[in-house]
């Protein structure tokens, strides 16, 4: 029997599922932990017929993505923590003209330059970031090499469907664990079918295209409009979760990436012990997977948001999403990986009256 | 046989720039020299969001505004997706050599074969007239150096192109506008990056001396006067580097 599968690191699935979603431009910096995504594509883009340029910057990266989106090709960049800082900028002026991009951010733990290990504390840059002004960009977790792959692939997709940004927030741990994964079909782009596309063939009969900061091939208040029904589109239909075992839940985690992966097991070893524990795991963090807190079984006591930061930085959309209706608790491990037999224990705590939920937002 | 002077087809409506700027001149002898080439139908323009940012309505090619300062690695995106397009960089010496210094010399440290024109009028003009570190003469009183340009506070101008000749590029040249002859040869100096683009000779770029009487606060005819008798002074107008004919 032929092996349908690699084994492979999370970022160097990211890599390859890029390429095989047609990427053909990217641009990026060092820095740990996601380097291999840009080590991958150095070693590999060139056999695909595409740019790979190591920049000097994450910012002039950011801005040479700009200009090869510009022309419709499929790009991708990827950085971790302060890296992904500086891709404000740029993240920004793609939204602005609706230039669809990927985005790689490997989450890496703690403020100014923190640690090179997992983290999960740039949720909020992630979600409510991308510079200056209104804008939405769909952001996605992935919880394994697998989704690293499928992910990723899939947001090339989206990012054209939507004409966005899309960010794939992966962490440390994700993003360095070796595991099997089928890679998807590897499949062309036609980066001439778009009509807002820079070509630079132009009779002189025929329309210019300008990209530029604002869409101005459009009233202020057309493009004000337009922007508003995108991101509700986007919002409405792209929300993306995973339940385990919440039918008769007494207590739910809700958790993404590597957390998720801990309360998994968390889940199971509490029900050996007959407490019924279940997980919300939420794929999509922007549009945040509303729907999938709407029918919350009778058992259900509270939510325990399950994260790898020093604050609850998912706890806020927890708490709008259950219209602050459900008591909310918090178990926040900083840069270590939570570990599952201390969740079920904190669990016991909660049930028996013994937690405080959640404070500080 | 007459000479005709007929207006580039490639542009099709009135510029924004205020009267005596030297960006409408540049504009022009860029389509002239696009059209003269047989290049307009494969030219994108890249403007930074400032004062050249109004040629992107003007000229009727493609064009595309970025983030402030990063023209260079916009450029650098659009010229490997399009390798065979004239792509040239419309920009000012703010954007050039101040905020986006850095993606300029990295573009020229790639050789990476697009055209940069680069506007030297010694000012920020879009955002009201501040000094410009990279090209504000010492003395030269701005609405950020009230009192003139100290250079023990600001240091003082610098000129760039000295750097960016050793870098293996194909052409670093300064051009001037303040009379015909000047605005002919930098005419020639444009001409000839779009040629070495177009050969695949490498990264060229074309600083020019524009004036600014706006900001400048003189007369269209007294800043030529100060171009020619001062800026040059610390901005010789020469070929500095012309590597065109080696590969």
């Amino acid at each position: 029997m032929t092996k349908n599968y690699e084994l492979m690191k999370g970022n160097e699935a990211i890599a390859e599922a890029a390429l095989r979603a047609g990427c053909r431009f990217y641009a990026g910096y060092p820095i740990t932990p996601q380097s291999e995504i840009l080590e991958y594509m150095s070693a590999n883009m060139a056999d695909r017929g595409g740019t790979f340029i190591q920049g000097e910057s994450e910012i002039a990266s950011m801005s040479m993505l700009w200009g090869a989106a510009a022309c419709g090709e499929r790009v991708m960049t990827s950085s971790s923590g302060p890296g992904y800082d500086l891709k404000q900028e740029g993240i920004s002026y793609l939204s602005s003209y609706n230039l669809p991009a990927v985005i790689i951010d490997v989450m890496r733990y703690g403020v100014g330059d923190g640690e090179i290990t997992e983290g999960q504390d740039s949720y909020w840059i992630a979600t409510k970031g991308g510079g200056h002004g209104d804008s939405r960009q769909i952001v996605l977790t992935p919880a394994s090499v697998q989704e690293c792959a499928d992910l990723t692939y899939e947001a090339f997709d989206l990012a054209e469907k939507y004409r966005t940004v899309v960010i794939i927030l992966s962490d440390g741990g994700i993003s360095q664990m070796i595991e099997k994964v089928v890679l998807p079909q590897a499949k062309e782009h036609d980066k001439t079918k778009f009509d807002w596309a820079i070509k630079g063939r132009k009779k002189a009969d025929e329309p210019k295209v300008k990209v530029t900061n604002l869409d101005r091939s459009m009233d202020y208040d057309e493009y004000d409009d337009m922007m508003r029904k995108k991101f509700v589109t986007m919002h409405d239909e792209e929300q993306r979760w995973e339940e385990f075992m919440t039918e008769d839940a007494q207590l739910i985690f809700v958790a993404y990436g590597i957390s998720s992966r801990v309360c998994k097991s968390a889940v199971r070893y509490a029900r050996e012990e007959g407490i019924k524990l279940g997980l919300i795991r939420p794929i999509s963090v922007w549009p945040y997977p509303e729907k999938a807190f709407s029918n919350l079984p009778e058992s259900c006591k509270g939510l325990v948001t399950v994260e790898m930061s020093l604050s609850s930085q998912m706890g806020p959309d927890v708490r709008l999403a259950t219209k602050f209706r459900v008591p909310l608790y918090g178990y926040l491990t900083s840069k270590y990986v939570p570990k599952a037999t201390e969740l079920v224990e904190y669990c016991k705590n909660i049930l028996a009256g013994n937690e405080k939920e959640l404070e500080v937002l | 046989m007459a000479i005709v002077r007929k207006k580039p087809e490639m542009i099709k409506q009135q510029v924004g720039w205020c009267g005596g700027c030297g960006h409408g001149i540049i504009q022009r002898l860029i389509a002239e020299c696009c059209e003269e080439l047989g290049l307009a139908e494969k030219t994108i323009q890249v403007v930074d969001i400032a004062c050249a940012y109004w040629s992107i309505d003007t000229l009727n090619v493609d064009g595309i505004a970025g983030p402030h300062g990063r023209c260079a690695a916009v450029a650098t995106g659009i010229k490997k997706v399009y390798p065979d397009s004239n792509v040239y960089v419309h920009a000012g010496d703010g954007c050039s050599y101040v905020i986006g210094l850095s993606e300029t010399c990295y573009a020229a440290q790639r050789n990476i074969p697009i055209t940069m024109i680069v506007v030297n009028n010694g000012i920020f003009g879009m955002t009201g007239g501040q000094m410009c570190p990279a090209t504000t003469l010492v003395g030269d009183k701005t609405v950020s150096s009230k009192k003139g340009r100290n250079a023990d506070l600001t240091g003082e101008p610098f000129d760039m192109l000295s750097i960016i000749e050793n870098y293996h590029i194909a052409l670093a040249a300064r051009g001037a506008l303040y009379d015909p002859k000047h605005i002919n040869e930098t005419k020639r100096l444009i001409k000839k990056g779009f040629e070495y683009q177009r050969d695949k000779k490498g990264f060229s770029i074309i600083e020019i001396l524009s004036p600014c009487p706006t900001n400048w606060k003189l007369s269209p005819v007294l800043s030529m006067e100060k171009i020619k008798n001062e800026n040059e002074q610390i901005f010789p107008v020469k070929v500095y580097k012309d590597n065109g004919g080696d590969k």
